[in-house]
């Protein structure tokens, strides 16, 4: 596993200050746009200024978006058109080794991307010595999204089936999740579909540890998480087989 | 362990196409086995079973003693594959494509090092070493790709078309190499579209189409059981049917295709009587070849769906 890991580390490597800068570059413009310059008008929301409020939110959808677009794209050209994983299936490593491989990898860009952004944020004065205790959610958050993204790559029939996931899943998690507006108060409908979305407990439990005391009801967000990752995994891992191997 | 390779019934399909029906062979430890079949006769499949990427729906396979179903990252490791598709890493140069399979492999990365300085060289690609796999033409690659089967010291090279789509010279090239791997025992498994390769490198041949061997033996004696040794190409044109009647009258064997007869004879002298009596009509006499066996066995038609 961590070979295939160790493979598309050496290949970021190569291009290690491009990729982070475009990276964090997207989060910080929305910190930028949204966080400062809407949240301005923006009195309080859920007892923080807006800022304080967004910054979580921030942090947890770039955490899922870098690592779905990590886990989608670059895996989809190396399963159809590199040959990449028909090449280490050549060698002792099974299936499952270059699945978790990739989905740790897909989770570690994710995570790099996060620590770039909490990187910039210290120039806004957005430092906490409470972030170091989110960053255990927010790669977890990571995984979720890359195993989530591995399905997608191993049952697209072309680059264009991603949408479907980006625009029907990505997007519309990262708009209702708590990130932008407090669900606290919302329709129930939304509520209780907020509820059942990964990004949520992300970003709720990031909240919290930010600048809430940790309750224990708030080991169910790191249960709902947990669930999702081995759900996702495991489903993953039935899809990606049957790519490989047939 | 006596054998390298050892098929029993094996049977495969997809979504109830069959791909392999019951196909049983053995390749004996440092011989160079082929397989040859037009396109869609199974090769392939039957290639990806021995290196577990297509398992058997029934039957069983062992390579070098061990099981397909239960020992494959065992036999992973003491195999060579040179795949259809090249499947190099096009992120990386060649030097870091031998490094990061043999990393797949587990092998230390200073006799990863090694190893791959030296494949390069023997391969004469040394001064390729820091190219982008994308800028190498298509017989470096697959030197680089034969480099690569042999990164972790096989005792079994499966080779899959090696050399198609290569130049003449690139061909060459690479079958002298295998001659030199074939010298020092190596064992090898061989598929190939080109019967001047399977002729040259094969100790035996495996003929199969549609998922089935059709005959199995040396190119010597395939050639002499299907043919004989001597081959006649009669430009027939419109008068197929009193040639074929002629030949059938003089009890010499032959195929028809299109508006030639390919008749076959056992020695130079049956040729040379045959021969005399050909009159104001176009022919070309030639030894007996591989290709004969090859279209004779698996037809000479091409088929709407190859």
């Amino acid at each position: 596993m961590i070979q295939v890991w160790r493979r598309n580390f050496l290949f970021f490597r190569k291009t290690f200050l491009v990729s982070v800068f475009w990276t964090v570059l997207e989060p910080t413009m929305y910190l930028l746009a949204i966080g400062f310059g809407l949240g301005r008008f923006v009195e309080q929301i859920e007892n923080l200024t807006f800022i304080e409020f967004y910054y979580p939110g921030l942090l947890a959808s770039t955490a899922m978006m870098v690592s779905y677009f990590e886990s989608t794209y670059p895996n989809y050209t190396k399963l159809v058109y590199q040959k990449t994983f028909s090449t280490m299936l050549l060698t002792p490593l099974n299936p499952n080794q270059i699945l978790f491989g990739e989905i740790l990898w897909g989770a570690t860009k994710g995570f790099i991307g996060v620590c770039g952004v909490m990187f910039v944020s210290l120039f806004f004065g957005l430092f906490k010595m409470q972030i170091f205790m989110t960053l255990p959610i927010l790669f977890l958050l990571c995984l979720v999204f890359s195993a989530f993204g591995l399905i997608m790559t191993s049952t697209a029939k072309n680059y264009d089936s991603f949408i479907f996931s980006t625009s029907g899943l990505i997007i519309p998690m990262s708009l209702i999740s708590g990130t932008y507006f407090s669900i606290q108060n919302a329709p129930v409908l939304v509520k209780g579909l907020a509820q059942i979305l990964p990004l949520t407990h992300a970003v709720t439990l990031t909240r919290t540890l930010l600048y809430r005391k940790f309750e224990n009801s708030d080991i169910i967000s790191v249960i709902v998480l947990l669930v999702y990752f081995v759900i996702l995994a495991y489903l993953a891992r039935k899809v990606f087989y049957k790519k490989l191997i047939s | 362990m006596t054998k390298a390779v050892v098929a029993q019934n094996l049977v495969k399909d997809y979504d109830g196409v069959p791909a392999v029906k019951n196909l049983s062979f053995d390749i004996e430890l440092g011989e160079c086995f082929g397989i040859l079949g037009p396109n869609g006769a199974g090769k392939s499949t039957t290639m990806r079973m021995i290196y577990g990427h297509t398992l058997p729906k029934t039957g069983d396979l062992f390579v070098l003693g061990l099981n397909t179903k239960t020992d494959i990252k065992q036999i992973r490791s003491k195999i060579g594959v040179v795949p259809q598709d090249d499947g190099l890493d096009v992120d990386f140069n060649s030097f870091e494509n031998l490094k990061i399979f043999a990393a797949y492999h587990k092998i230390p990365s200073d006799v990863a090092e090694a190893r791959a300085n030296h494949l390069l060289s023997e391969m004469k690609l040394s001064d390729h070493k820091y190219r982008h796999v994308e800028t190498l033409s298509g017989g470096m690659k697959r030197r680089l790709v034969i480099a690569r089967s042999l990164i972790n010291q096989p005792d079994l090279l499966v080779l899959d078309e090696p050399t198609t789509g290569l130049d003449p010279q690139a061909r060459l090239w690479i079958w002298n190499y295998f001659e030199n791997l074939k010298a020092q025992k190596k064992t090898m498994i061989l598929t190939t579209h080109y019967m001047e390769e399977a002729e040259r490198l094969c100790d035996r041949i495996a003929i199969i189409d549609q998922g089935q061997i059709l005959d199995c033996d040396t190119p010597a004696k395939l050639i002499e059981k299907h043919i004989g040794s001597e081959v006649v190409e009669i430009a027939v044109g419109r008068e197929s049917s009193y040639w074929k009647s002629k030949l059938n009258s003089l009890k010499i064997s032959y195929q028809d295709y299109d508006n030639k007869l390919f008749a076959f004879f056992s020695n130079q002298n049956e040729r040379q009587q045959f021969i005399a009596q050909l009159q104001n009509i176009h022919f070309v006499s030639r030894t007996a070849n591989l290709n004969d066996v090859f279209l004779k066995l698996a037809g000479y038609q091409i088929r709407s769906n190859a």
